[in-house]
């Protein structure tokens, strides 16, 4: 339902933007779904926030190739700005990956301001920016990890956005012109929205972050006909739904289990199936507090994109501890193992371990780890890939004994630590190898638990983790290519730093990523050797691109480092002080 | 006798002198001022304190209450300065624990191990650091529940939060 304040907004907006409009540059395309199921047959475009349905995030694009990467120079640089701050946050960070359509990009800062640019012709031209005038402060307060925004969508002649104060903003490609939004988030109640939206059929999909302020997780898609709401769906149970039972406390925890859904999803066009993952129970470091399997927190789940049923799940950390959120994005990959043919859905959850799962019906097919070190469990069941260590019959899981909670406020050493061995830096796919590039976090941490009182209620917009962190060692990361069709880890090389980026494979045999101190590297698929690299001055969380245009191939990638590091745990990562805040588009090109 | 004569000299000199303290203040208090809820948010008070002080729960984990807190002011400079050991409260002088030095608490990292404190993103100067400590003083200490007031000083009028105090007044 568009209301009347909603219409005096866009009366303004689009007075505000007519002087962008005037100078935009039209653009024929329209994003049907037809165009949308069929992404990875046009390779000169990025259609979508993962790249396709199926989040490869593979292009076959080939110009640029493992024979001349080493001659790869920058094309063009874009300022986007956003880099001011709001609410907690001193400065905003750029973590957003870039859509490109027929020649035309489309970037989105971190306080969800899009700029569309038109890239013909070897440079990044400006046509209109559309601003929605985020409530910073409000939203910025409780956004835990930073200013951040993953990214748009198109659908016909749109452009869908988030804002971090909880919208859907639909803006002509043309023109700029903000058509219409809804609010969908309540800052009100610790909610922001962060995440790219997903358009399925005739609806864009919006997750929720705030599982740091006692939310309760939800999916909703809107009908992008009418900007109306088609439907939304808890990711935490209820009491009288289908997982409900596995809330086992008496004082309604479920209303602030978390369960936030802030990484896009995937989608399976013929099975009709959108998989999404679902974040940490609240609170984060007080199990107690919510006895019980936690259903669907941490999970995969399997939504009917018609109705928002979930049509199955797979939980990975049940009653978590840790905070080993379940966001992490699907890889959807058909592949033979062990003689016989699987529809996968691979997914590296943040608790160290690649799952692979049957994503036709949610069962289990394989785990392994991707991650050097991992002690909250001994492994995972190859039977019912469950952790070992977890017992069905316990309300509250103890694992390998190294948690924080009640009667031991303090963890001893947790590996991966609550980033995980992965975070939401989305993986890539090389089919023609069959090989998974994960970009990997390797760190350890500590936690110390607050017990909350069973009688007491999160405060809204107030945090509802029970408890901190902390780091006594420092963080460091790895690049590692597991054979998708084994489920064993073929190649690793290790990086000073974590990997925040996203990683980009491509026909050229090359892997792409970046890091946070500033450089975007390309290495060879065959052997992960590095082969090119460039400073951008810089640092970057972001994932790497590519297009063409004019039949030439460029690498794009946005650049501005934000994020929890710099924020929460600059002492593990010593030397990204020195970062400033940045945002820019970089591309590169022969 | 000599006091009786110097007495006007002494008056004189003492007005004198506060003409300057109040000029002086007119004319720094208020740059302090911004300075300190400037370094407030910036150095990342705001992420665990919060904007009123009361602290609370966070990624760092409960943080005390500066609303509440009987610390001096001293006391306060000495915990911006070095953190607390044990505790995520980061230190923010650039030389706390390192090698030899053992201006905090007599201790450095090889003395206290893992109870060393994080180290802040910024390091403060020592200015900075007394101009957060007085910002801390003069708006958040030892006033109570945080009001509209409050808020306003905090993020100005137009804020959301603070129509919304306003609104549920």
């Amino acid at each position: 339902m568009i209301g009347q304040k909603n219409m005096r907004q866009l009366a303004l907006a689009a007075v505000l933007c007519s002087a962008g409009g005037a100078l935009a540059a039209e653009s024929d395309s329209v994003t049907t779904e037809e165009r949308l199921l069929t992404a990875a047959s046009e390779s000169n475009n990025w259609l979508h926030h993962h790249g396709t349905y199926n989040a490869h995030h593979f292009s076959s694009l080939a110009e640029i190739n493992r024979s001349n990467v080493g001659e790869l120079k920058v094309a063009w640089t874009f300022a986007i700005g956003g880099t001011e701050g709001g609410g907690i946050h001193p400065s905003a960070g750029l973590e957003a990956t870039p859509l490109v359509e027929d020649g035309f990009m489309y970037a989105i800062d971190g306080w969800g301001v899009v700029t569309k640019l038109d890239v013909r012709e070897g440079r990044g031209k400006f046509v209109w920016r559309m601003d929605p005038a985020t409530d910073k402060d409000w939203a910025g307060e409780v956004a835990c990890c930073g200013v951040n925004n993953r990214g748009v969508a198109l659908w016909g002649k749109l452009v869908l956005s988030h804002t971090l104060d909880g919208r859907l903003v639909a803006t002509s490609k043309d023109s700029g012109e903000n058509i219409w939004e809804r609010q969908i988030g309540a800052p009100e109640h610790g909610e922001t929205i962060t995440v790219a939206p997903l358009i399925v059929k005739d609806m864009a999909i919006t997750g929720v972050s705030g599982g740091e302020f006692g939310i309760r997780g939800w999916l909703e898609a809107t009908d992008l006909n009418s900007g109306e709401r088609r439907w939304r769906r808890h990711t935490i149970a209820a009491p009288d739904e289908p997982g409900g039972d596995t809330w086992a406390d008496d004082h309604e925890a479920y209303k602030t289990g978390g369960g936030g859904t802030w990484v896009t999803g995937s989608y399976d066009g013929e099975l009709d199936l959108i998989y999404w993952g679902v974040g940490n129970p609240g609170p984060d470091w007080d199990r107690h507090y919510r006895p019980g399997d936690n259903l669907f927190s941490n999970s995969t789940i399997a939504v009917d994109p018609d109705t928002g049923e979930i049509k199955f799940h797979f939980q990975y950390t049940p009653n978590d501890p840790f905070d080993y959120d379940g966001v992490n994005e699907h890889v959807l990959v058909d592949t033979l193992y062990k003689n016989q043919p699987q529809k996968m859905m691979l997914h590296a959850d943040r608790n160290g371990f690649l799952y692979a799962i049957n994503r036709a019906d949610g069962s289990f097919i394989y785990a392994t780890p991707y991650v050097k070190r991992i002690n909250w469990t001994s492994g995972i069941d190859p039977v019912s890939g469950q952790p070992l260590d977890y017992d069905p019959e316990a309300k509250i899981q103890n694992y390998a004994g190294v948690a924080s909670g009640r009667g031991k406020l303090k963890s001893g050493l947790i590996c991966p630590g609550l980033m995980g061995g992965k975070n939401w830096m989305p993986m890539a796919y090389n089919p023609e190898r069959g090989l998974l590039y994960i970009p990997v976090n390797e760190s350890c941490n500590s936690t110390t638990t607050s017990p909350v009182d069973d009688d007491s209620k999160s405060i809204p917009r107030e945090w509802f983790t029970a408890g901190g962190m902390h780091n006594p060692e420092r963080f460091s990361g790895s690049l590692a290519a597991i054979d998708v069709s084994q489920g064993k880890m073929t190649m690793r090389i290790d990086t000073k730093y974590p990997i925040l980026s996203g990683v980009l494979a491509t026909a050229g045999d090359l892997v792409f990523t970046a890091t946070p101190d500033g450089d975007v590297v390309a290495y060879d698929a065959e052997n992960l050797k590095e082969l090119w690299r460039f400073p951008t001055g810089s640092g970057l969380n972001a994932p790497v691109i590519t297009y063409a245009v004019e039949e030439k191939q460029y690498i794009a990638i946005s650049v501005g480092l934000g994020g929890t590091m710099p924020k929460w745990w600059i002492e593990a990562v010593p030397g990204l002080e020195n970062v400033n805040p940045s945002a820019m588009i970089f591309t590169f090109s022969l | 006798m000599i006091v009786q004569r110097e007495g006007l000299p002494v008056r004189k000199r003492l007005i004198i002198s506060l003409c300057v303290f109040f000029v002086s203040l007119t004319i720094h208090a208020e740059p302090n001022a911004r300075l300190g809820k400037s370094i407030y948010k910036k150095a990342n008070c705001v992420g665990c304190h919060k904007w009123h002080g009361g602290g609370g729960g966070s990624y760092g984990g409960l943080a005390l209450s500066l609303r509440t807190t009987p610390l001096s002011r001293e006391a306060l400079i000495l915990v911006v300065r070095c953190g607390r050991p044990g505790t995520n409260m980061p230190y923010h002088m650039r030389q706390a624990y390192k090698g030899a030095n053992r201006e905090c608490y007599g201790s450095n990292s090889a003395s206290l191990g893992d109870a060393t404190p994080p180290r802040a993103r910024y390091f403060l100067r020592d200015r900075d650091i007394v101009a957060v400590v007085d910002y801390v003083r003069n708006n958040i200490q030892g006033r109570g529940a945080p009001n509209y007031g409050d808020c306003v000083a905090f993020w100005g009028e137009e804020a959301t939060r603070c129509k919304r105090m306003a609104q549920s007044k």
